[in-house]
């Protein structure tokens, strides 16, 4: 049961309570957020003082094609994870959606990967796309096709390393989704299917419309969740063959602690920064206008 | 009724999904089993030839002898959970006040705490490093404890929505016994809460747990390698080994696996009311 809190307690003692948090937003990301801005503005190596050199460092990184590049990749690899995730996701939850004995049991293992470590799920994923031993291109050798190179093609990397990522996370969305197919009232479906519904038409016509709101949801995390790709990347391809699979967020790890271009990578982290940022505020934007009204 | 009864042709769909989901697992265990002349047979076989022989744990052993892995497993319990206990104190007190209490700035912390959840690490970690490298605390586990003792966005929703549905009788009663805010928390609210704060943290130590940049950046000493951080390194450095690497995986692994089998359903539960992973 929900209530309205009213002023029960001492007016200072919330403080009291939130003052950790309070303390932690500041130190760790206020501050940091705040910082970095300045940095970004400097040339340093973490050495001696910072050089202020105003905005040389965006202009290099807009000159510089590698930059242009790893752009490019990040939006492709947020592309295919969101759709991928959205996708299995979605058809996941729907096949599972069923009351049967041992279903605990394959939600469950579906749902294993997301607790496992990125470096775990990359070393074994190396090794099964592996070109010579891997499972994987010797089942595609033994069908009588040409296996590609997953990860050492350029024109491949970056997708072989989104999708693994999706293999990964997708049994999380399917559990968001899951809760969201079990809000829908049964009735509704029933009552769809006396009037002649098939099983293709109730899903469009009902149950996405009665999903709408969840869609969005697992949307908008997709999205944020698109960009936490570091530690797949480093386990993977190192952001390899030649940037072919290199983010904003690899860049910023590479410039700043393998380069120690501290302030070059907080350009990058800034750049980041701004593009998630307009990703949230489109996305409030979207939720208070469009999503509301479905509800 | 919430589901619906399974036809055949989706309980044969179930099951062709899961083997997607199982195999790699599977593989991992079944080649970590295996000698080094097996493992890079051509086609590859599916059982690892040291099962059931006087060897059969060969790899497993030289993992633990030869790069120490027992000594990382334990840093890793310790840190984390030190480091979950953390999330848990302060968590517990922030979800506490922003549930149950009324005060200027709630909102904005609240807001805050939303968009601390969409900033990915990377933007923030260059200043982080910098503090800590200004604090003197690198190469040891302050890091990687202290900022968990601060904040923490997920452990705070999930515990605020928990504290908002305690049934209002009880805070009325406790009220009209006279209560002050400290005890209201302390001994109506906390002993409560069991549930939520077990399943925080498991959570907050398997993320923890999981985690490669930090601990990466801020531990340089071999000896207080985190298992995640010793497990990459393995991988740079024995990249042929793969039945080696792989038992390292397993072993990496087992631990949360473990601990998932006994507590999955509280997991699942909290992904399907609260929706965000730390």
């Amino acid at each position: 049961m929900r209530h309205t809190p009213y002023r029960w307690h001492k007016p200072l003692t919330p403080w009291v309570f939130v003052l950790p948090t309070v303390v932690g937003l500041l130190a760790f990301k206020l501050l940091p957020i705040v910082s970095a801005l300045y940095f970004s503005f400097t040339e340093w190596s973490l050495l001696g003082s910072p050089l202020f050199i105003k905005l040389a460092n965006y202009r290099e990184l807009v000159s510089s094609e590698v930059f242009v590049r790893i752009v490019r990749n990040t939006v492709q690899f947020s592309f295919v994870y969101v759709i991928g995730s959205m996708v299995f996701g979605l058809a996941l939850a729907v096949l599972i959606n069923v009351q049967t004995r041992g279903i605990a049991f394959f939600r469950a293992a579906i749902y294993l990967p997301v607790v496992t470590s990125a470096v775990a799920v990359g070393i074994v994923w190396n090794w099964m796309l592996g070109p010579t031993y891997g499972v994987i291109n010797n089942l595609i050798e033994a069908m009588g096709m040409t296996p590609p190179y997953w990860l050492a093609d350029m024109k491949l990397a970056l997708n072989t390393v989104a999708t693994v990522q999706v293999w990964k996370m997708s049994g999380y969305y399917m559990i968001i989704f899951l809760a969201g197919l079990q809000n829908i009232n049964a009735d509704v479906l029933d009552s769809a299917r006396v009037d002649g519904a098939n099983a293709i038409q109730s899903f469009f016509r009902i149950t996405v419309p009665m999903m709408a709101s969840t869609l969005f949801f697992v949307l908008t995390i997709t999205i944020i969740d698109s960009f936490k790709n570091f530690e797949l990347i480093y386990a993977m391809t190192k952001g390899g063959p030649q940037n072919a699979s290199n983010t904003l967020v690899y860049d910023v790890y590479l410039n700043a602690f393998v380069y120690y271009r501290i302030g070059y990578a907080s350009a990058i982290a800034y750049v980041l920064f701004i593009i998630v940022a307009l990703m949230t505020i489109f996305n409030f934007y979207v939720r208070k206008h469009l999503v509301e009204g479905l509800d | 009724m919430k589901y619906k009864t399974a036809s055949r042709l989706r309980l044969l769909l179930i099951a062709i999904v899961s083997i997607i989901y199982i195999f790699p697992f599977f593989w991992m265990v079944s080649n970590s089993f295996m000698s080094d002349k097996n493992i890079f047979a051509v086609p590859p076989r599916f059982i690892g030839d040291l099962l059931f022989t006087d060897a059969m744990f060969i790899n497993y052993k030289n993992v633990f002898t030869q790069f120490n892995f027992g000594l990382y497993t334990f840093n890793s319990i310790w840190v984390f959970s030190l480091a979950a206990i953390g999330q848990l104190v302060v968590c517990s007190l922030a979800g506490f006040a922003l549930s149950m209490m009324r005060f200027r700035g709630k909102n904005l912390i609240f807001s805050l705490l939303v968009i601390t959840l969409m900033i990915p690490v990377q933007v923030t970690i260059i200043p982080e490093y910098f503090l800590f490298l200004k604090l003197n605390w690198l190469d040891t586990y302050l890091p990687l404890i202290v900022p968990s003792f601060l904040s923490g966005a997920f452990g705070t929703f999930l515990l605020k929505e928990f504290f908002s549905q305690v049934p209002r009788a009880l805070f009325d009663a406790a009220i009209i016994d006279g209560v002050n805010a400290y005890q209201m928390f302390f001994r109506i609210y906390l002993p409560q809460s069991s549930s939520p704060m077990a399943t925080l943290f498991i959570i907050a130590f398997m993320n923890n747990w999981n985690d490669l940049l930090r601990p990466m950046l801020y531990i340089s000493s071999r000896k207080l390698y985190t298992v995640t951080v010793a497990l990459s390194q393995f991988q740079g450095q024995y990249e042929v080994r793969w039945n080696l690497l792989l038992a390292g995986s397993v072993l990496s692994v087992l631990p949360l696996i473990i601990v998932f089998a006994f507590s999955q359903r509280y997991i699942i539960e909290s992904t399907m009311s609260s929706g965000i992973k730390g």
